[in-house]
């Protein structure tokens, strides 16, 4: 094939796209809902947990954007439009949250007035830990979101008419603004909706834990993305092996990444043995906890580890598939990990209900809409990109 | 004038990378298969161009890196759970988590190790320094900015004119033919090279005889063993007496201990009593007591029936007149004093589990010697009457 | 300066042919030593032996000359230890990581950041084996059973350290010789002197720069680069784990393991940068080392000084956030307590002077640079020095606390580590190809086919 003919023709996505996420979407809900009324508690912990896979899954996606633009990279320019519909999640949370925040005396231990009265400890938490400010910087973390994600893709999409190379300068210095902000607002929204879940525990690595498995779930929803694109011919003829490799390469090395932080986590906490911090991994380790903390280490290390191993594996399309399908459900299943055990009725073994499974049928429907709507109104490939061509003539 | 020499092959320069590529496709698809490309770094698409196959030295790599993580495991279980477990830091014996760090470094050690040492000496045969090429023009300028080819004299349709005349067709700066080096004969038993040998043997076993027998024994090597502390069988410098361990002053008394005043042949019976009564859980003692410590001399029942009977001096019956009618202080007494050849028990049995062993042994005297109201008051409590 | 982002900037300035860059990395092996070179070697020589004696003098006094007190067991030993593996990272990291990243711009660096790596290892080295004051007893750290039957402890992390740094050596020096494999051969097959050709022959195992050779090499130098990537991070992980598995306030933190590893990037992209500096004007190797590579080599300074920062605040936060008394008492100690000035020196140099960076300018001036690279060492060394000493100074009970001062005999020993890393620096730069010849080669302007793509995956 020759280096130079690359001309884009705008391609709709099939409208069975949409129509496929309203009625999961719709499914979904309504089974939620359902759920609400049945088990108010255990719902919205659910709740919770397909809120921060979604979270996931959004800012990962922008954290991709970001480290595109200042690390320079070429072969993932011609697929940034598929995290750049992902991203369009963010703003999107602003309406998601509101049940948390809503039903927040279901959730958090320390919003219970009652509780922090007798408790020292709380006390001392609650110019942290108190609903007011809790509420002012979830808003402020998703406003900042959706404002970067807002500039960025602006940007991004209005070099599509002007190929203007000053705009891929602007993008590069917003995301090298991003960057740590996003390390901060990442952290801070990991500690808030999940290690605040048990206001006695921390962990300094907690919000690094997070963060390796947003990228994991991110890669792993760009992957599926970009591989159903390919496979529909959306991204022919251009696209090759190598740029599956890269994907799949940075999903084997995302998810060493999330290993080592789980495993130095556990590692010290086991090895000091401190009551305060032991018990959290003691609630994991006992009743069915232990089937899934160990189903974790299996379904989020071994099985992908050994998957993606070699180069070629990195490369199948069929297997690269399967295993992002795979990682979305294992990301799932951490923070499942995370959040459920802080129930009160869960803390001494998991029991099994029917409304553990309705909640993600809900987000799924929720991103496959959205990202539907947000192909809808741009080019699938960021035309005029200056690194386009680069990309597209990427090779290992 | 190179005539009389086998030749090993025929040799072509190129200027560019695409040539090159160019050349190898073209010798490739005629037909060649023992050839070879030197360029002095890895052109691109080459391996496209010649058709070889991907390396399998990944093979090497997953082998060996699972046998080491096998390795350290198996190492790691055998010392710390099997061969001399240990608490440590209230682990479990064998502590997994623990042992990953190990486990992961000897698994990325024998993985490389062995990758690269199978790659050298397996896929590239290498140390040769013999090779033909070497020592050629066409090395030197290969070795530089030159991309070159060689086709080699072992291909079946190797040809010394038409490999030339191809090779020429392909646009080469220049082709050279390459022989086989002289056969150099390097005689291993020279003198010189036995000298060597002798000399490195002598030097090293000399200097790990000094470093492990002399060494280790001058200052200040030797300083942790050769302390300003008294060890045993050493006489003291600082005393008179020679001796490191001196007596107390007298009436010294230790820590928690009470100081037993009587000694020899006397009977302190008035002024000892027994300070417990026999209820069952002392009784329990005395006999779990009396199994370790008496058994041995004076029989499981204290008739003096153990396994030293026969011997010079008897081990005596307890059940004697005599011993029945000793105080509960003189039993004591002796046990803590001993008596003839009954060493003291002082020391191995504390005062408590004496005086229990002391109720025992009246337990065994009343039992072997029970009186008619004995037996009554045991038919009694027995509920029947037997003994009438 | 406005970047066209649609071309990739040359990894090679000057449009140098191959045989140019041939020629630069020769010739300091080619020539003569000049005396400027001698007198670099000899202030580095003095510093080595200034070590050598304090060293020799603890060996005989026992390391009561030492400022090791109680409660501050574990100083400036431990300290020098941790730095010089730090700055052991960034070779193997630009060396594997950057490779795996396939950042073409790394073969100007790092064969020299390589051998920084071995030659701080061998630093490193030291201070285990002479912290006891008895270093011919160091056989006892092998898994081999003593008088009583007793094995090594396999869940002390001191041992792991043994693993793991014994093993980072062997696999960056393998890899390192790996990479030097064909440039022996290049340099064997152009130098005249007999005797260095018998060097290089021997060193080169007959190199034939086949490409039925290469193939396998290429495949075996990924894999290398795939192992020595975790690899780099487990060393100082485990380097980490040797405080973070106590229970000691100010040690025992979950962030150790990450924050330890980027703060050892940052560390050692410092000191290459700092010797690069000098090298490649002293080598005239502005087009191979160029100015671009130092300016992303600052990029990655000011990213992972940031991370540095934020496990320094996440530290902070945490422990006020956990309510454990001694776990704040630690941190407000640490910043507010007798040991204050090292701290506030830590914080500034490695967190608020690598900003910056920020500014293009400023990363690509080289005075400002090496100022700020210099002190990014500074911070790092007092890095250490803040977690060991001000988490012991003052322990539970205060009748115990006590302030520690190195004295000038752990003083003398630093020195004499950094002697001797700059003495085998020195002498690699006349040695050896500071550069690596053929990677350098392949990615030099018109060094590649022209037209690849399609052909590879045929």
């Amino acid at each position: 094939m020759s280096q130079t003919d690359f001309h884009y023709q705008k391609k709709e996505l099939p409208a069975s796209l949409s129509r496929l996420g309203i009625i999961i979407f719709v499914v979904g809900t309504v089974l939620s809902l359902l759920a609400f009324f049945v088990d108010q508690e255990r719902a919205i912990f659910n709740y919770l947990v397909t809120y921060m896979m979604i979270v996931s899954i959004g800012l990962g996606s922008l954290f991709l954007i970001g480290l595109e633009y200042i690390a320079g990279a070429d072969w993932s320019t011609p697929i940034r439009r598929i995290p750049e519909f992902f991203a369009m999640l963010l703003p999107v949370l602003l309406v998601l949250v509101i049940p948390l925040l809503v039903f927040n005396h279901d959730l958090f231990h320390w919003a219970h007035k009652e509780a922090v009265a007798d408790d020292k400890i709380l006390q001392g938490k609650a110019p942290y830990l108190n609903v007011t400010f809790f509420i002012v910087r979830t808003f402020v973390f998703i406003g900042l979101w959706s404002l970067f994600y807002w500039m960025m893709v602006r940007n991004s999409r209005k070099q599509d008419e002007t190929k203007d190379q000053t705009l891929t300068k602007k993008n590069i210095r917003l995301g090298a603004i991003f960057i740590p902000v996003f390390a901060l607002s990442i952290t801070f929204t990991a500690i808030d909706f999940m290690m605040s879940l048990e206001p006695h525990w921390f962990s300094t690595i907690y919000g690094v834990y997070y963060f390796a498995g947003t990228v994991v779930a991110s890669l792993a929803a760009i992957t599926i993305a970009v591989l159903k694109l390919k496979e529909k011919g959306y991204f022919s003829p251009w696209m090759t092996d190598d740029h599956l490799f890269s994907l799949g390469a940075l999903m084997f090395a995302f998810i060493n990444f999330w290993a080592y932080i789980a495993f130095s986590q556990f590692m010290l906490i086991w090895y000091a043995d401190l009551p305060e911090e032991t018990f959290w991994y003691l609630i994991r380790w006992e009743g069915g906890w232990v089937f899934i903390s160990i189903l974790l280490m299996i379904v989020h290390f071994f099985v992908p580890y050994f998957a993606l191993l070699t180069q070629p594996s990195k490369m199948n399309p069929k297997r690269l598939k399967f295993i992002a399908i795979w990682l979305l459900f294992a990301h799932l299943l951490d923070m499942f990990w995370l959040i459920m055990p802080n129930m009160g009725s869960m803390k001494n073994g998991y029991v099994f209900s029917w409304i553990d499974l309705v909640f993600p049928i809900a987000g799924t429907g929720l991103v496959i809409l959205v990202f539907a709507f947000a192909a809808k109104k741009a080019n699938l490939i960021p035309i005029g990109d200056p690194k386009l061509k680069r990309g597209i003539d990427f090779h290992l | 004038m190179h005539n009389d020499k086998k030749i090993y092959g025929i040799a072509a320069t190129f200027k560019t990378p695409d040539e090159i590529i160019n050349a190898a496709k073209k010798v490739s698809s005629a037909g060649y298969i023992q050839y070879d490309v030197n360029t002095p770094y890895p052109v691109h698409g080459m391996d496209a161009a010649m058709k070889i196959k991907p390396s399998k030295l990944g093979f090497v790599t997953l082998v060996m890196g699972l046998a080491g993580a096998a390795l350290a495991l198996l190492m790691m279980y055998y010392m710390m759970s099997v061969d001399y477990p240990m608490v440590i830091g209230g682990k479990p014996f064998f502590a997994l988590p623990a042992f990953i760090p190990v486990t992961f470094e000897l698994t990325v050690l024998l993985a490389t190790l062995s990758t690269v040492g199978a790659m050298i000496a397996l896929f590239f045969r290498l140390p040769d320094n013999q090779h033909p090429l070497h020592d050629t023009a066409y090395m030197k300028s290969v070795s530089g900015d030159k991309f070159g080819l060689v086709i080699e004299a072992s291909d079946v349709k190797f040809d010394e004119k038409s490999v030339t005349d191809f090779l020429k067709s392909l646009h080469a700066l220049n082709t050279e033919i390459i022989y086989y080096p002289e056969e150099v004969a390097y005689p291993i038993f020279q003198p010189k090279f036995i000298m060597f040998l002798i000399a490195i043997s002598v030097v090293v076993s000399g200097g790990t005889y000094f470093m492990l027998n002399k060494l280790v024994y001058m200052t200040p090597f030797n300083w942790m063993m050769d302390q300003d502390k008294l060890t045993p069988q050493k006489p003291s410098e600082l005393f008179a007496d020679g001796r490191g361990m001196r007596t107390p002053v007298e009436g010294t008394v230790a820590q928690g201990f009470i100081p037993y005043p009587y000694k020899g042949q006397t009977n302190p019976t008035e002024v000892l009593a027994n300070p417990f009564l026999p209820t069952k859980e002392n009784i329990a003692l005395g006999k779990a007591k009396y199994f370790t410590y008496c058994t041995p001399c004076h029989g499981d029942f204290a008739d003096g029936d153990s396994r030293l009977r026969g011997q010079f001096p008897n081990p005596p019956t307890l059940h004697s007149k005599r011993a029945r009618d000793f105080s509960d202080g003189m039993i004591y007494h002796i046990i803590t004093n001993g008596q003839n050849v009954m060493p003291s028990y002082a020391s191995q049995i504390t005062r408590d589990e004496r005086w229990a062993i002391v109720n025992y042994v009246r337990v065994l005297q009343r039992a072997k010697n029970a009186s008619d109201a004995d037996l009554i008051d045991m038919n009694k409590e027995a509920g029947s009457n037997v003994a009438n | 300066m406005n970047v066209d982002y649609s071309q990739e900037g040359p990894v090679v300035a000057g449009r140098l042919t191959l045989a140019q860059i041939e020629e630069l990395v020769a010739k300091p092996m080619d020539t003569k030593p000049d005396k400027k070179y001698f007198i670099a070697l000899s202030i580095s020589l003095t510093a080595l032996s200034i070590g050598a004696i304090c060293l020799g003098l603890t060996f005989f006094y026992g390391v009561g000359l030492w400022g090791n007190n109680q409660p501050v067991g574990w100083a400036v030993d431990i300290v020098n230890f941790v730095f010089w593996v730090g700055i052991g990272h960034a070779g193997t990291l630009i060396s594997a990581i950057l490779f795996l990243l396939r950042q073409k711009w790394r073969t100007g660096i790092a064969r020299f950041a390589e051998a920084m790596t071995i030659f701080a290892v061998m630093c490193a080295g030291i201070f285990p084996a002479v912290h006891t004051g008895r270093p011919w007893m160091d056989g006892y750290l092998f898994p081999y059973p003593n008088q009583h039957g007793l094995w090594v402890n396999f869940t002390s992390p001191l041992l792991w350290d043994v693993f793991a740094v014994s093993t980072y050596f062997t696999v960056s020096f393998v890899f390192w010789y790996v990479g030097l494999i064909p440039d022996f051969a290049t340099l064997r097959d152009r130098t005249s002197s007999k005797i260095k050709k018998t060097i290089y022959s021997v060193f080169s195992l007959g190199w034939r720069h086949s490409n039925r050779h290469w193939t396998h090499y290429e495949k075996a130098y990924v894999l290398l680069a795939g192992f020595a990537t975790p690899l780099v991070l487990s060393v100082h992980t485990i380097v980490s784990f040797d405080f973070a598995v106590s229970i000691i306030p100010g040690w025992h933190t979950t962030i150790f393991p990450p924050y330890f590893v980027a703060g050892a990037i940052f560390s050692g992209f410092a000191m290459v940068v700092t010797v690069l500096v000098f090298v490649r004007k002293i080598f005239d190797l502005q087009h191979i080392i160029t100015l671009d590579h130092l300016e992303k080599m600052n990029k990655v300074i000011l990213a992972t000084g940031m991370m540095v920062g934020y496990a320094y605040a996440m530290e902070f936060f945490i422990a006020w956030y956990s309510g454990v008394s001694s776990e704040t008492f630690v941190f407000i100690n640490r910043a507010l307590g007798p040991y204050a000035w090292a701290y506030w020196i830590m914080v500034s140099c490695n967190v608020i002077f690598p900003q910056f960076f920020w500014f293009k300018k400023i990363r690509r001036s080289i005075p400002i640079m090496m100022v700020i690279v210099i002190l990014v060492n500074v911070g790092m060394w007092f890095e250490r020095f803040v977690i060991t000493v001000t988490s012991l100074n003052r322990d539970f009970l205060p009748s115990s606390w006590a302030y520690y001062t190195p004295t000038i005999f752990d003083l003398g020993i630093l020195l004499g580590s950094f002697g001797l890393f700059f003495t085998l620096v020195i002498l690699f730069t006349k040695s050896l190809p500071v550069v690596s010849i053929s990677e350098v080669k392949a990615v030099a302007d018109g060094a590649q086919p022209t037209h690849h793509r399609g052909e590879h995956h045929a």
